[in-house]
């Protein structure tokens, strides 16, 4: 069923019989639905809305997540989804520039590439965990072998996409673990 | 960055950019260069390839890959034999210039062109218009620090800084523009296995003071690592580098010395591009090898991939920095405050809830985030309450620990202000207005306190401390070869209260250095030194005297504790120049530089590279992806402007090799691997040297991976990783790989 007949069915203020009516006239969907966009379906934007496409919404200041130079992005939000992203023009580094990268954020952020759910490989396929699962799991296997060969036994790569807090309480994790081996890209 | 890019624009009139392609890499970083550029100031650009960067410069430069330290040499040769220094800030603000001096008299212009391959009139040009054109910056990249010689090529570009006096000045300085988005940040936070937060280093007062800002004893901490003690008797691997993201491979391989209480068996990656280090081969069969590989990325870690292994690898999905709260590093230095955008999309978590959650499996997660609990109380770090709310308390106990640079003044209510009002900045000296008046957007570090405005320019001895002034650091000791290593009776900043230079501030020294007298409830509280003061009172009395705490020092232009003290020019690992390999050899082979052992002159003197592998490769960058690509690739958009692997090369090398356009071709490294990548004719490149962008993943020596990927996430790119062929070779102190100065063979496929 196409999008207009759905939204014909759905419509309150076109009954069943009419419907079928039309259809019984050979037009088929694609002319019924002009037929009805015509007539019912166009409402009126809202007041709002002729100012704002996204009614409701939020702006976030916020900053791009990909180069040093430190661009300011400003993000629109509705009802927690992202849906627009504008420059700040009147960020301080930036001043409204973004390179290709920087316009990007929001469809990376969105990007149907992203992992979704906890996965394991076995025996050569991938399958879905929970969270608990996963967890417990990884930490079992990892206490065991700190058990058998110590903790040095792990090696812990972080990041440069941490913010501060993260990259501070990534080192402090190692050191709680008990190694040393912690390390980023600040290395090459 | 010593500077901001505002200050380049407002204040440069001339910017030598070596070893950094900005336009593309930092698009608007470099725009900034742009606006300078119009605003009058010259452009110089050194380069082993024409790139964007250097299509705008006023002078272009070609070099070889690994001639950095050459080529400044033949700068500094020119200057000094004509008396352009500035005698006045060597004589005041610097130690041992004599030595470098010495060097830079070896190389005579015609030397320099020699080993470098610019020309003797570009090195007379290029050192006389630097010298003479003031103030002038110096702005560099990863095409210095990548390199077997990095940690020499970033010495030897402040010392031309400090010897024509640019060094501290506006407009001047060193504007290393660092890569990812917080790499300043996660370096401050040591994400290295080197040191703890702040550069404290790895030593037991270090970690006495971590332990005290933690909530927990030292004793707890020692019973986490590996029980073997020292000859000293103290806890040996609590105390030893770990390895590092260059070698951590050879932990599990084992095919070069290694100096560990283990073997690396678990491989846990949060946020790293494996597929952006080199050596892939070997990793991937490190990553074969393990027990298990853990990986917390938004996208597919290609750690995941290159492996052939059938079990024992999890992937958890982690948010993006848009589905998280925190601060980031600029990398000026300036905080920046991130707004959580929307939730974690789809099950994933933040990173740091995903570490919270292990530490709970672990058994420490109390101990872990206690911190976040306390304050300091009478110089006394003591918990005050049983929750607490993240970021805002992690943000606070980096506040009040790390000192070393300057964090004391980043408290959370004055980063979320300088956000909601980013409008007050002014963009080209990043001063506030209104409500912002008196603070620089995002306190740059040093901010040393509440009050403190942050430091726009490093080493600015023009403005007062407590305006974001400061001399050199004392961090080197008193004297040196019984030359004192404090800057001299001139060096006096506007508002310093005692004259000329003085030593970091510490307990010990503090009542002889201001001349006061501290009460006994003050000493009780003060901590051993400034960097460890928890009190406070040390920066108290720094404010009130108009002094910076660290003190007030003379840059040294040797180090001591390296191998080469003075920075010298060594011919890459693999050199296609075997005549110069005899005259500029490397340095002897490392027994243990983080854990392991590494070749450096056997492996360059093993045989005469150059004649199997008769090009020189090395990197390049592209404006629509950056590191492993891991992130942009899977953007339809950016991944369409390069929609596959490639590599650089100039139709007269390519003809010699019977190579087309956009054919494919092999090219093999010394260490016996290859890539199968699409030649592009291009003449930014010399028939000497192919170049290549090293954000591919997902194809290894020709085999295609895709088959590993889980399903729905495969990148809408994937190519061989440059990182494969890049070629052996390490930096001596960092560990940094050579990424940039190797040789190949190139053959068509």
């Amino acid at each position: 069923m196409s999008k207009t007949e759905t939204q014909i069915l759905s419509s309150s203020k076109v009954g069943r019989r009419s419907f079928l009516k039309m259809a019984a006239l050979g037009t088929a969907s694609f002319g019924a639905g002009n037929l009805l966009a015509k007539e019912e379906k166009i409402r009126a934007a809202s007041a709002e809305e002729v100012k704002n496409p996204f009614p409701g919404s939020k702006t976030v200041k916020t900053i791009c997540s990909i180069c040093s130079a430190g661009c300011g992005i400003k993000a629109e939000v509705q009802n927690g989804v992202w849906v627009r992203q504008e420059p700040a023009h009147d960020h301080p580094i930036s001043e409204g520039s973004h390179c290709c990268k920087g316009t990007d954020q929001i469809d990376l952020t969105k990007s149907k590439q992203r992992i979704k759910y906890p996965m394991k490989k076995e025996n050569g396929k991938w399958h879905r965990l929970t969270w608990d699962q996963a967890i417990e799991e990884i930490s079992s296997k990892m206490l065991k072998i700190r058990e058998e060969n110590g903790p040095d036994t792990a090696m812990f790569l972080g990041s440069a996409k941490f913010n501060n807090q993260q990259s501070y309480y990534f080192r402090k994790f190692a050191a709680f673990w008990g190694s040393n081996n912690i390390d980023h890209v600040a290395r090459i | 960055m010593t500077n901001h890019f505002g200050d380049i624009v407002a204040n440069s009139k001339l910017i030598m950019m070596v070893g950094a392609n900005s336009a593309v890499a930092n698009p608007i970083g470099f725009k900034h260069f742009l606006q300078a550029k119009d605003r009058g100031a010259k452009l110089i650009v050194v380069d082993p390839i024409f790139t964007r960067s250097a299509a705008k410069a006023d002078i272009y430069v070609r070099i070889r890959p690994g001639t950095d330290i050459a080529f400044a040499y033949g700068l500094l040769h020119v200057i000094f034999k004509n008396g352009w220094e500035d005698k006045d800030f060597i004589d005041h603000r610097t130690y041992a210039m004599d030595q470098i001096r010495a060097e830079a008299a070896k190389w005579t212009p015609e030397e320099a062109s020699n080993v470098s391959g610019a020309s003797v009139a570009q090195i007379l040009e290029v050192a006389e218009l630097y010298a003479k054109t003031k103030p002038a910056a110096i702005a560099w990249s990863l095409g210095i620090t990548q390199h077997s010689v990095g940690s020499s090529n970033t010495r030897i570009l402040p010392i031309l800084a400090l010897v024509t006096g640019n060094a501290g000045k506006a407009g001047g300085g060193c504007q290393i523009i660092r890569g990812h988005d917080n790499v300043q940040g996660a370096t401050d936070m040591a994400n290295l296995a080197d040191s703890l937060p702040g550069y404290y280093g790895l030593g037991k007062a270090a970690w006495e003071y971590y332990a005290k800002t933690w909530g927990v004893s030292l004793e707890y901490l020692q019973s986490r690592f590996h029980p073997e003690l020292d000859a000293k008797g103290e806890h040996k691997w609590m105390h030893a580098k770990g390895f590092s993201l260059a070698k951590w491979w050879q932990g599990v391989l084992q095919e070069e010395k290694t100096h560990s209480s283990a073997p690396i068996r678990v491989l846990w990656v949060q946020g790293t591009g494996i597929t952006s280090m080199s050596q892939q081969v070997k990793i991937k069969e490190a990553i074969d090898k393990l027990d298990m590989l853990v990986v917390a990325e938004p996208f597919v870690n290609e750690a995941a991939i290159i492996t052939d292994r059938k079990d024992g690898i999890y992937i958890l999905p982690a948010a993006t920095q848009f589905e998280c709260e925190g601060t980031l590093s600029a990398t000026n230095r300036s905080a920046q405050w991130r707004t959580q955008v929307v939730e974690p999309l789809y099950e994933s978590k933040a990173d740091h809830e995903v570490m919270f959650a292990f530490a709970k499996k672990f058994g420490f997660y109390d101990e872990y985030v206690k911190g976040m609990k306390m304050r300091v109380e009478k110089g006394e770090v003591v918990q005050y309450k049983d929750d607490f709310v993240w970021p805002d308390d992690a943000v606070r106990e980096i506040a009040r620990t790390v000192k070393s640079i300057g964090l004391s003044g980043w408290t959370p209510e004055r980063l979320r202000k300088h956000q909601a009002n980013w409008h007050l900045f002014d963009p080209l000296t990043l001063k506030g207005h209104g409500e912002m008046e008196g603070e620089y957007y995002g306190l740059p570090w040093p901010c040393w306190d509440e009050k403190h405005p942050g430091s726009p320019v490093l080493y600015d001895v023009s403005k007062p401390v407590n305006e974001g002034g400061m001399g050199f650091r004392n961090r080197f000791g008193m004297e040196h070869n019984g030359v004192s290593q404090i800057a001299d009776e001139t060096v006096t900043l506007p508002g310093q209260k005692i004259k000329g230079g003085y030593p970091q501030l510490t307990k010990a020294n503090i009542e002889k250095v201001l001349g006061i007298t501290l009460s006994e409830e003050e000493k009780a509280q003060m901590g051993p030194s400034w960097a460890m003061d928890f009190s406070g009172i040390i920066q108290k009395y720094a404010r009130e005297y108009g002094v910076c705490v660290y003190g007030n020092a003379r840059a040294r232009t040797i180090v001591w504790e390296f191998p080469d003290p003075v920075p010298v020019h060594r011919e890459p690992i693999h050199s296609p120049r075997w005549d110069l390999v005899q005259k500029y050899p490397a340095l002897p082979d490392q027994d243990n530089n983080f854990r392991v052992a590494t070749r450096f002159i056997s492996e360059q003197t093993k045989q005469d590279w150059s004649k199997e592998f008769p090009t020189i490769m090395t990197s390049m960058r592209l404006v629509n992806l950056s590191g492993a690509g891991m992130l942009e690739r899977t953007s339809k958009y950016l991944s369409s402007i390069t929609p596959e692997m490639f590599a650089n090369i100039h139709p007269d090398l390519a003809s010699k090799y019977g190579i087309e356009d956009k054919g494919m071709m092999w090219i093999h490294a010394p260490h016996g691997t290859k890539i199968k990548v699409r030649a592009h004719y291009n003449r930014s490149v010399t028939a000497d040297r192919i170049c290549m962008p090293y954000n591919f993943a997902g194809v290894m020596q020709g085999v295609d991976l895709s088959a590993n990927y889980p399903e729905g996430t495969r990148p809408y790119t994937i190519g061989e990783s440059s990182c494969t062929v890049v070629n052996y070779g390490f930096d001596p102190i960092t560990q940094i790989s050579e990424f940039n100065a190797g040789l190949c063979r190139v053959e068509k496929a």
